[in-house]
């Protein structure tokens, strides 16, 4: 078995994934101040699968970028697995950018000069897999995603939903606790985004893998996620559970 | 992630920019390959004349002269002091005083300095030339001891010569090699010049002519003597020599403190009928007080006893001159030769850092993209950082390797381009360039850091890309 995660205890504090307290991330673009997230504050529990929806430029993938260590915080606090990253070192960023979070992007972000094995088996140097075992575990994690066969093709020559699939497979490289999905069927067609959706729910299940989905696609979003973030000028709006309202 | 894994990442990424890894390493390439021919000319040149003193045996040479000339003033422009010492009342270089010197402890020999011009007939042909006496003694040193031809000869009283070998061909002789046919180049034969063989040429009869002073003629017109110069009362004095050995040709390096034409014996050169000036100036100069020889060679037995014994001569009052202290000067010349050519070099390999940091920055803003996806999955600053640092370290390294062979095939290019060019001049084959290991290892070394200091900008850029902007779906 390759993937085991630390199942959450029982009680609320081992339970919480990501809290996001008081969280804002302003820049400045030109001369102009933009405010990408006005003082927003949610959490999510262990093995959840959210969807964060809203028009262009609400902020949702500058939360995405937060979480997944990319960008930091102009203010509040970001608690993933237990750490808070607003206090982290670019050092600490790094590590939990490798072994806390994987990422997947709307555009795939593959390496175009590597083959789809190669892409998956730059994440295992990141995270320290030796050498040799780094082929075989990368050629695992490409079967387990439905790429068996296309493993030695450049990006160029694999369709968007085989792309998306390496991508799938490199972000678990390192065996994260949390997937953060980044408009992930915005380059796929209707049948396409739905495999890698269902790719999602399947990873989200038989893993327990916590994922954070952004996507401007609310239909589709309803049906895979449990829970529904809507933000809209850097402020959430609505949050809706499959449960119910939070 | 380990220092193999850096190294795969950087050499993949030098690989995948094939062409243009292979122009930016060939403009290190030739950076280094000036820089090393450059330098490698500057220590060649060196250790040529380093040897050809030691050669010459320089080294364990002092030249004694009467006047004790104050060199440090003269050269620090006290022109006073340096005069002051010719004005003062120098001390006789006689025979006593060379018994004298050759009591020093160290002194293996001395022997005055006997030069003077004359003129010499052979193989019907005639030359003017400078005779040298020279003790028998001189056999086992250079350059008496590596002749051409025959031998030095026997004692100091035999009526042997050395001959010099630019003196054969002032006699319009060329020596044919032994057991080969040595045809004569058209512009020798226009000129009257005849092969012979050295075994000929060994032995053969030279006739040497040197000019008295006619007291016949003095007696008869003694006013004459010292009005014109026209019919001065001279005569020739003729004497009859057996060639007894051949000096090599000096190489074009060679200062030649033995380059006079014909070398006799010591004590037969000395009772040579002459004239006992080679200048006007000797003539005005000579008063009976200062008779003597005006000059002495003294040989130390070892390098280290130069400054001692030269200590010693000074302190009788004589001047003293070795190649010791000039060595300090030579040395610090060469530096300065050195370093403007290696200022050549240094240029070049400049040039070659900006074409480094040129197309790393060019592949970085290729690459923003990558670099960013590195990140996301993981990459740290300073691992991005390690990759781009190691390509420049890679490119100055192979950069280096094929720079210092570049370096070797210029220099044994113009190695044989300029001897060829030499020989036809008649210089011996001559080492122009030389690669001591240290410079070898040095172009290595320098090839290397100047890539890394060339990457440190573009690394470090690198290493800050931003990786939200980087991955922005365009």
């Amino acid at each position: 078995m390759l993937f085991t995660y630390k199942r959450g205890m029982s009680f609320q504090m081992e339970n919480t994934m990501i809290q996001v307290q008081n969280l804002s991330r302003t820049y400045m673009k030109g001369m102009v101040k933009v405010h990408a997230l006005r003082n927003i504050s949610f959490s999510m529990s262990r093995g959840e699968f959210t969807a964060i929806v809203g028009r262009s430029g609400s902020g949702k993938s500058t939360l995405l970028n937060l979480i997944g260590g990319l960008d930091t915080a102009t203010s509040g606090h970001l608690i993933v697995n237990q750490k808070d990253l607003t206090s982290m070192k670019r050092m600490e960023l790094a590590h939990h950018r490798r072994f806390t979070v994987g990422m997947i992007f709307q555009s795939f972000n593959l390496i175009p000069s590597r083959t789809a094995l190669e892409n998956v088996s730059l994440a295992l140097t990141f995270g320290n897999v030796p050498g040799k075992k780094r082929d075989l575990l990368a050629a695992a994690l490409l079967s387990k995603v439905g790429l068996n066969t296309r493993m030695h093709h450049k990006p160029g020559e694999l369709s968007g939903g085989e792309a998306q699939r390496v991508a799938i497979a490199r972000a678990l490289a390192n065996h994260p606790v949390i997937l953060l999905a980044d408009e992930p069927t915005g380059n796929l067609d209707v049948k396409t985004s739905a495999e890698i959706l269902d790719l999602l729910v399947a990873l989200n299940r038989s893993e327990g893998v916590t994922v954070l989905m952004v996507t401007h696609d609310e239909k589709s979003a309803g049906k895979t996620a449990h829970r529904m973030i809507q933000l809209q000028d850097g402020r959430i709006i609505h949050d809706i559970s499959s449960r119910g309202p939070q | 992630m380990t220092a193999v894994d850096l190294a795969q990442l950087a050499l993949g990424n030098l690989r995948r920019t094939k062409l243009r890894s292979f122009l930016t390493i060939l403009g290190v390439v030739v950076g280094i390959g000036a820089l090393l021919s450059m330098v490698s000319f500057g220590t060649g040149m060196q250790k040529n004349v380093t040897r050809a003193l030691e050669d010459n045996d320089l080294f364990t040479s002092i030249f004694v002269t009467r006047q004790k000339i104050d060199f440090d003033a003269a050269v620090s422009g006290d022109i006073e002091n340096a005069i002051g010492s010719f004005e003062k009342p120098a001390p006789v270089l006689n025979d006593s005083v060379l018994q004298s010197i050759l009591g020093i402890e160290g002194v293996d020999m001395a022997f005055p300095e006997i030069r003077f011009p004359g003129k010499i007939f052979s193989f019907g042909q005639s030359a003017k030339t400078t005779i040298q006496a020279l003790p028998v003694t001189m056999e086992r040193f250079r350059p008496f001891n590596s002749l051409l031809y025959g031998t030095f000869f026997r004692n100091d009283t035999c009526r042997g010569a050395v001959l010099n070998h630019h003196v054969l061909r002032e006699l319009k002789i060329r020596l044919s090699a032994p057991g080969a046919h040595t045809p004569l180049s058209t512009e020798d034969s226009l000129r009257g010049f005849r092969t012979m063989h050295p075994d000929s040429v060994i032995g053969s009869e030279i006739e040497l002519i040197t000019t008295i002073v006619d007291i016949k003629k003095v007696l008869q017109n003694p006013l004459q003597a010292v009005t014109g110069t026209q019919n001065l009362p001279v005569r020739e004095s003729r004497l009859r020599f057996r060639i007894s050995g051949i000096l090599p040709p000096e190489s074009g390096f060679e200062s030649g403190r033995f380059n006079a034409g014909i070398f006799l014996p010591f004590h037969t050169a000395r009772s040579i009928p002459r004239m006992g000036f080679a200048s006007v100036w000797d003539l005005l100069d000579s008063t009976p007080e200062n008779a003597g020889y005006g000059s002495v060679y003294v040989r130390v037995q070892k390098m280290r006893d130069v400054e001692s014994v030269a200590a010693s001569i000074r302190a009788m009052g004589f001047g003293t001159f070795s190649i010791m202290d000039q060595l300090k000067e030579i040395r610090q010349g060469f530096l300065i030769l050195d370093s403007l050519l290696g200022a050549v070099g240094v240029i070049a390999l400049f040039v070659a850092a900006l074409g480094i940091i040129n197309t790393m920055v060019m592949s970085i803003l290729e690459r923003t993209r990558e670099i960013g996806v590195m990140k996301a999955i993981g990459g740290s600053e300073a691992e991005i950082r390690a990759i781009f640092f190691i390509e420049a370290g890679v490119i100055g390294f192979l950069g280096g390797i094929f720079g210092l062979g570049l370096g070797w095939i210029v220099t044994r290019i113009a190695n044989v381009v300029g001897n060829h060019l030499l020989s036809a001049q008649g210089v011996p084959h001559v080492r122009f360039f030389h690669f001591p290991p240290w410079l070898l290892l040095g172009a290595l070394a320098f090839s290397v850091c100047v890539s890394l200091l060339a990457g440190l900008y573009p690394a470090s850029r690198a290493a800050r890309v931003d990786p939200v902007k980087a991955l922005r779906h365009d």
